[in-house]
């Protein structure tokens, strides 16, 4: 009995010690990162390294948003953010739905492997064509259009994700439905979806982040400093000089808010929704 | 036979657009990798077979060999660092305790970073000079002179590699802490009373059980983190003398520094042939039907 009680107490106290070197390996870095936000110039490139600022200062924040028009980034990359992933999250709802009702086996198992397939594509390799396209178009420094292309990089997973979910309610829920007098879109709206609230609140979390993160085809697709979403405006901070770090630091701080928030409510859902929808067990 | 009909009608939105925005770019893409296409030189635009191919494999400047190996080394390590870790992680948090989703929260925190600033966050960490690695290290006395983490050839890609093990455990600590409580108890206890150990237990119980997952993400992954050169693009660009360089990054350079969009789609091209058998030979090996890939 007390070999297995020493045992019990070594394994936790061994399950803590790792736990908390986890949380140190993943903190840390930002922190760091803000420390670095708060420093004055000086303190930045001095050595040896300052660790605790004496005069914390939030000037480099102050010129984000004055000097460098942050704010208007900011707005940019919300519009663009918040309506293509409510859009994307729409669509793969419907589809997702459709995807795991359909009968047609073969179909459907078409469809889905076109969507999977997506998944091997580089991004720069449809990069290039859609630039081409869009600005034969006359139509770079489009939000929307930027905004649509969104929808498209984060909708073949979302809809696969979605068709999990729906798979895991049975339909003779819906053929009840039916037989107490709901057509077929008043038993979704009113039994399948408040079922798969938080699978949809999963797709809309990832494809928000998916998308207030992307660079690339940011970059290629704005040219304005006007139209610039946040990773592009972080992107301009580097020039030939080099990085300056404080307003680099400030710049990435705010720029992982909007993610925090949507991953501090989203939390449950995306654990929930990645794994119970995306992975079949 | 009707319900067919409105089921196809509302997958088509999704269909249409990845038909528009993916294939018939991925198409023209596809065109292109077999043209010279230069933005320099737009008049000029004919077919010219495989000469960006040749070109790329007869590179001299940055063997093709080379970076093959970079993209290897920096999938295979990246990957099972990631996913030894991120299982470590879900078999510590597996047991409920007080406070485990804000923790889960703190900890799977990197995910939803972006891959760009996540390499800027490392290469100030890493900096030669100002970086609070060397610092750290200095301090504590295991060095004596800092390290150029990301200015030594023989060790940037290391360090590459160690960042993109930071964004990356979550994803197996999340996907595998879900897989790990799906487990049902009866059989852990089934295996206490055969006499198994928890080394047995682990080996004979858990793997086997969550085998799915494991296969399915690991695909995933390994495919995400080869179109993933958006973190050597921040922290290095493929230097120094081209030691960090992958697939994706020399695509980014042919695109960013040379406009070699013939080139760039080249590269686009093998790596789609290289990740496409990847997964073929992959999913025989692990005999994993279709559905599972998710």
């Amino acid at each position: 009995m007390s070999v297995r009680k020493i045992k019990t107490i070594s394994y936790n106290v061994f399950r803590v010690f790792i736990l908390i070197l986890f949380l140190l390996f993943a903190i840390l870095p930002l922190f760091w990162i803000f420390i670095t936000s708060i420093k004055t110039g000086e303190e930045l490139y001095s050595i040896p390294l300052v660790y605790w600022p004496k005069n914390p200062t939030f000037d480099a924040y102050t010129r984000l948003f004055t000097y460098s028009n942050f704010k208007q980034y900011f707005i940019n990359s919300m519009s663009v953010t918040l309506s293509s992933s409510l859009v994307a999250m729409v669509l793969s709802v419907m589809g997702g739905f459709s995807l795991s009702r359909f009968r047609q086996k073969k179909l459907k198992g078409w469809i889905e492997l076109l969507l999977y397939f997506t998944q091997t594509v580089p991004s720069f390799m449809i990069m290039l064509p859609l630039f081409m396209f869009f600005s034969k178009l006359k139509l770079v420094d489009n939000l929307p259009v930027l905004a649509s292309i969104y929808v498209a990089t984060v909708i073949a997973f979302s809809t696969l994700m979605s068709r999990s979910f729906f798979d895991r309610i049975p339909v003779s829920l819906e053929e009840a439905a039916k037989i107490d007098g709901c057509n077929m879109l008043q038993s979704i709206v009113y039994v399948v979806l408040p079922l798969t609230l938080p699978g949809i609140a999963a797709i809309f979390c990832f494809a928000f982040v998916n998308i207030w993160n992307e660079l690339f085809l940011a970059v290629m697709l704005i040219n304005k400093s006007s139209k610039y979403t946040v990773p592009v405006a972080l992107n301009s901070f580097i020039s030939k000089a080099g990085v300056s770090w404080d307003l680099m630091s400030a710049g990435i701080v705010v720029s992982l808010l909007p993610t925090m928030v949507i991953f501090g409510i989203g939390q449950k859902y995306i654990v929930a929704g990645l794994t119970e929808g995306g992975v079949k067990g | 036979m009707k319900a067919n009909k409105w089921y196809l009608l509302m997958v088509l939105p999704v269909i249409a657009v990845v038909a528009f925005f993916i294939f018939y770019p991925l198409m023209k893409g596809g065109i292109i990798a077999f043209q010279n296409y230069n933005l320099f030189n737009l008049k000029n635009i004919s077919f010219t077979g495989l000469e960006n191919f040749k070109a790329i494999i007869t590179n001299k400047n940055v063997s093709f060999g080379m970076i093959l190996m970079n993209t290897i080394k920096w999938t295979v390590l990246s990957l099972m660092f990631q996913f030894l870790l991120g299982f470590l992680l879900a078999m510590m948090l597996k047991s409920p305790f007080k406070g485990r989703s804000v923790y889960c929260g703190f900890v799977f925190y990197p995910w939803a970073l972006c891959g760009f600033s996540i390499g800027l966050i490392w290469s100030w960490l890493f900096n030669g000079q100002f970086g609070v690695i060397n610092d750290l290290l200095m301090r504590a006395d295991i060095i004596s002179e800092n390290i150029g983490w990301l200015s030594n050839p023989d060790i940037a890609m290391y360090s590459v590699i160690i960042a993109n093990v930071w964004y990356g455990i979550p994803y197996f600590g999340i996907m595998l802490l879900a897989a790990l409580q799906s487990v049902p108890n009866d059989l852990y206890e089934a295996a206490t009373l055969d006499g198994c150990g928890s080394v047995q237990k682990l080996f004979n119980v858990t793997i086997p059980y969550i085998k799915p997952t494991i296969v399915s993400t690991v695909l995933l992954r390994s495919m995400w983190i080869v179109n993933f050169p958006d973190l050597i693009y921040a922290m290095t660009n493929g230097g120094p003398v081209n030691r960090t360089h992958i697939l994706g990054t020399m695509m980014i350079n042919k695109v960013y520094k040379e406009f070699d969009y013939g080139q760039a789609s080249a590269y686009g091209v093998i790596i789609m042939v290289l990740l496409l058998s990847y997964s073929i030979v992959y999913l025989k090996l692990t005999k994993a039907s279709e559905d599972n890939m998710l």
